[in-house]
């Protein structure tokens, strides 16, 4: 049986191992100082430049869509464990929740598209249009995580607090959430994670752009979109840049986990 | 209360000191590539404002979207035309959606490979120009050992091949056409594109062209019905595709073959002359052919003697009034004109057959004489554009 | 008697909280029922705003979107059955090569695995996650797909009695798509069947232990049971990213919109349709409206799938309330009066 699940752990290993050897095998060779501090300029010939603007996007984007659906999403969680219970209410936002999360992500884009920017709210093709499409992919995931981890917070834990005389809001706030916050922290990696990756609902939102800019009100560049753009390249070097893009990219959710879980850790204490 | 407090700051402050660190990192850096728009303010009226701003001193920033072929060239030129103040971005998402947001007026210019139908400008805000730009080849590249060089193949031969009617390549069609090269036994592997796209338009229409059978039963569009033969998802897809299978065939964009060496096929054109998909080769197929008033030129199996059959052009699409209809600042419009002279003037130098010119190829000095007359009825709101 | 000690001013008895200590709660409570109706409102209104894109595409074919099979752009005819199988083929694919190895690999590293590994190896099966999915299709297409072409021509004549295996085999198929997407479901269902699985009370584990179970046996009596809804859960959530996975599945699997024979042919699913054909479809309404169908049609398909897994929860947990596995409750019920 020992043998069978550690086979079990062994080959989930495997693909994880072949394809981050491929993107270091295609990907290494173009990370450089200025790979990462110069933006990439469209030429053809010589040096194609860097994914500056392309990382500070995906930063800013992701950031702006965490911020909404992160604690949107545990919210709407802890509604749906603490308030909703079985009620109708709460059985329908389930569905609907648990729908979105097998919608493909370029609908999301699309549904962005048709509300947001060719009704010109606020602009065309923004960055956080984009963000607001990456949040709504993320709301689900965080949802349906936060969820599943908060159900499991045992219920002696909240009636012992009760029983002391704790006021709802300090039961939820004290107990039940730093006991979930590991898994909740996890739930929100993976959307995170999720949201840093995808191409396509950025790709009718934020539109993409080469040269570096802050403002969200722009067109930005993000690395998905770099990605997407440069494979399509006939020339080799920009091929190479895309892999070294996604190599960062996966650098920066490896960071980025590594970091929430330090935090994540040490307040559990 | 204190402790989800100092775990949510802690978190918050995490976050916040990672993007900090970033962006000392990108102070730091370069600030060679800063854009124009960084520091602009954003579009003042809501509504239909364009998301073009205008800065100072003849600074602008064009979005434009939509054809994946002529992204390479707006890319470069993009790049050129920084250093005059001009930002240019070019989201290649496909010439339908350009066209689409063109239509909504999202993007200040759209790249379409084919000319705007009726149906495209009844949508428009207004009166919209389509400028001819360049034109890309599509090769039929394939794979075949010991082939490496002089295959002919005409349109009857390519229709029956990707109807999966001639199966291998020494099939007779294949070897009448070749008498001089020994071909092996290998079967054929169809390769096509399985993303919809122009240059599946233009090869579809070159085989519906030479083929009445072939437009009955599948017709020319982006995406068609294949008989036969495998999917695979863009250019690069094909490519991979082809360079992986033996005896795989499919038609790959000319930037792309041209740039990684591959192994292409001469096909017949219309007047009977086997042409290889070579720049000058591909100019040749817009020498002489009509041009409708509204430059909605097409350039399949068209052209003189020497001109390869399967030629895509691509076009500029902006609005006649960009200020009115477009919702775009006179220094949008001024930006606008800029990259459109640049275009069919001094744009039109960097593409070529040189190794320091980009492989497509350039309009034959008619047409680009044609683009600018019609650049110049462009107006803002009525006046003229400077 | 302690009626004086115990009486607040006001009249009313300290164990009784003031209205204004309550405040909190009723904002906490409102605010988040607010919040979770604004969701549900922007929900139904994304719902909403697809059906009306769907709608030019549904009413001119009816039924035959989801059921008919003939999937023509050029001639604008837009049955959609090829897709809805591809999805179905693949999404199944990626469940049972995915979901065992994922739940299998959760339960070692929290029950098995020692204690210093725990953590490195559970950021290794979730740093899965961070590969974009691109990355993943083209890895699939230029890696796996061509070297594990000579193992699926084996497969396919050596097995071609059993149905759907046999047969021509094309290089992007559903095989290769629903093991891409198996992959890529695995940190999801990992992450959160651990979460699940570490949450066991402890409890549980000694009491079957106590009562001589061996280590398996243990798991499958107390661990297993009291993760089967969370775990669902997981692979609920995983199944909605297989079901939806666009640009991985477009580069793998072919895009044919043909019903394939076996396996191990190229199909379409309804993810990849929307990522191909839209930026071309765009400005053709008949054909958008067509694309936002499909992406219909998957909600439509998530929903019912939905519906079964939580309706097998629900009867799970019945299960567990009946043999009392439910934590300190029970020795609460059991304890004398």
């Amino acid at each position: 049986m020992r043998g069978v699940l550690l086979t079990g752990a062994l080959i989930a290993l495997i693909p994880l191992v072949l394809v981050i050897f491929y993107l270091l095998q295609k990907g290494l060779s173009s990370w450089s100082g200025s790979f990462f501090t110069t933006d990439p300029n469209g030429n053809f010939f010589g040096n194609p430049g860097g994914i500056r603007s392309a990382i500070l996007g995906t930063l800013e984007i992701v950031a702006l869509a965490s911020l909404i659906a992160v604690p949107v999403g545990i919210g709407v969680a802890l509604y749906l464990t603490e308030y909703g219970g079985e009620g109708r209410f709460a059985g329908v936002v389930r569905y609907f929740v648990d729908v979105m999360t097998g919608v493909p992500s370029i609908v999301f884009g699309l549904f962005i598209y048709i509300v947001l920017v060719l009704a010109k709210v606020g602009g065309a093709f923004t960055g956080w249009k984009g963000a607001v499409a990456l949040s709504l992919l993320m709301l689900p995931i965080v949802i349906r995580a936060a969820e599943v981890v908060l159900l499991l917070v045992p219920s002696s834990l909240r009636e012992a607090a009760l029983a002391l005389g704790a006021p709802r809001w300090r039961v939820v706030a004290r107990v039940v959430l730093p006991t979930a916050l590991p898994g909740l922290v996890t739930g929100s990696l993976l959307a995170i994670a999720r949201g840093m990756g995808e191409t396509a609902p950025l790709l009718f939102t934020t539109a993409g752009a080469f040269g570096l800019t802050f403002n969200l009100s722009q067109q930005m560049n993000a690395l998905p979109l770099q990605i997407y753009n440069d494979i399509l390249s006939p020339r080799d070097v920009v091929v190479a840049r895309a892999w070294g893009a996604a190599l960062t990219l996966v650098a920066l959710v490896l960071i980025l986990n590594l970091v929430a879980r330090a935090i994540a850790r040490r307040s559990v204490a | 209360m204190n402790k989800e407090k100092k775990v949510r700051t802690s978190r918050v402050s995490a976050i916040a000191a990672l993007l900090l660190a970033s962006l000392g990192i990108a102070a730091c850096g370069s600030s060679s590539s800063s854009s124009s728009s960084s520091g602009a303010p954003a579009p003042s009226s809501g509504g239909s404002s364009s998301s073009g701003s205008g800065g100072s001193g003849g600074s602008a920033t064009l979005n434009g979207a939509g054809s994946t072929l002529a992204a390479l060239i707006y890319q470069q030129w993009g790049s050129t035309l920084k250093s005059q103040g001009l930002t240019v971005n070019f989201n290649p998402v496909g010439s339908g959606a350009g066209i689409a947001d063109l239509q909504t007026a999202t993007v200040q210019f759209a790249g379409s490979d084919p000319a705007l139908k009726s149906s495209d400008t009844a949508k428009m805000k207004g009166p919209a120009l389509q400028f001819p730009v360049a034109f890309g080849a599509i090769t039929a590249s394939y794979n075949l050992s010991g082939v490496k060089s002089g295959l002919k193949l005409d349109g009857p031969t390519l229709v029956n091949i990707f109807m999966g009617k001639i199966k291998s390549w020494n099939d007779p069609a294949i070897k009448a056409l070749n008498p001089g090269i020994s071909l092996p036994s290998t079967s054929i592997t169809v390769i096509h594109r399985s993303d919809s796209s122009g240059t599946t338009k233009g090869f579809t229409t070159f085989l519906s062209d030479v083929s009445p059978t072939w437009k009955s039963q599948v017709g020319a569009d982006k995406t068609v019905k294949w008989p036969t033969g495998t999917g695979a998802a863009k250019n690069s897809g094909v490519a991979a595709a082809i360079k992986q299978t033996s005896g795989a065939i499919g038609y790959v964009e000319q930037a792309y073959a041209l740039e990684n060496g591959f192994t292409y096929a001469a096909v017949k054109n219309s007047h009977g002359q086997y042409i290889l998909p070579t720049i000058p080769n591909t100019s040749a197929a817009a020498v002489g052919i009509a041009v409708p008033k509204d430059l909605g030129i097409s350039t399949i199996n068209a052209g003189g003697a020497t001109a390869y059959p399967i030629v895509s052009q691509t076009f500029l699409d902006v609005y006649k009034d960009p200020c009115k209809d477009g919702g775009a600042s006179s220094s949008t419009a001024s930006g606008l004109k800029k990259f459109l002279s640049y275009a069919f003037g001094a744009g039109q130098k960097t593409l070529g057959a040189s190794s320091s010119q980009l492989p497509y190829a350039p309009l034959p000095t008619t047409l680009a004489t044609q683009d600018n007359t019609q650049l110049q009825t462009m107006t803002c709101n009525g006046s003229p554009v400077s | 008697m302690g009626a004086s000690a115990t009486t607040a001013p006001g009249g009313r008895s300290v164990f009784q909280r003031s209205p204004a200590s309550r405040l909190p709660d009723q904002v906490l409570k409102w605010g988040l029922r607010a919040l979770a109706a604004a969701i549900l409102a922007l929900l139904a209104y994304f719902f909403i705003r697809l059906i009306g894109q769907s709608e030019k595409a549904l009413s001119s074919f009816g039924l035959s979107f989801v059921f008919g099979n003939d999937w023509d752009v050029s001639r604008n005819i837009y049955h959609g059955f090829p897709l809805l199988f591809g999805t179905l083929v693949t999404s199944a694919i990626a469940l049972v090569l995915g979901v065992p190895v994922a739940v299998a690999s959760a339960l070692y590293v929290t029950e098995l695995c020692p204690r210093r590994l725990r953590g490195p190896l559970s950021v290794l099966v979730d740093l899965l996650a961070a590969v974009p999915s691109v990355v993943y299709g083209l890895w699939g297409v230029f890696v796996l797909a061509p070297k594990l072409e000579p193992i699926e021509k084996w497969v396919a004549s050596t097995f071609s009695f059993i149905p759907f295996v046999g047969g021509q085999v094309s290089v992007p198929n559903y095989f290769i798509a629903g093991l891409i997407l198996a992959i890529m479901i695995l940190p999801i269902v990992s992450a959160i069947s651990r979460e699940v699985m570490a949450t066991v009370p402890a409890e549980h584990k000694e009491a079957a232990l106590a009562l001589g179970a061996t280590r398996w046996e243990m798991i499958r009596m107390a661990v297993l049971p009291y993760s089967r809804p969370g775990i669902t859960g997981g692979v609920m959530l995983g199944l909605g990213r297989a079901l939806g996975e666009t640009i991985a599945v477009v580069l793998v699997i072919g895009n044919a919109p043909v019903v394939g024979h076996s396996i191990f042919s190229q199909g379409y699913s309804l993810a990849a349709v929307i990522a191909n054909e839209f930026g071309e479809a765009a400005a053709t309404p008949i054909h958008s409206s067509a694309l936002f169908a499909a992406g219909l049609v998957l909600f439509v398909l998530t929903l019912i799938v939905n519906i079964f897994a939580r309706r097998f929860i629900a009867r799970g947990q019945r299960g567990l309330r009946g043999t009392g596995a439910t934590g300190v409750t029970v020795a609460q019920a059991g304890a004398p009066e």
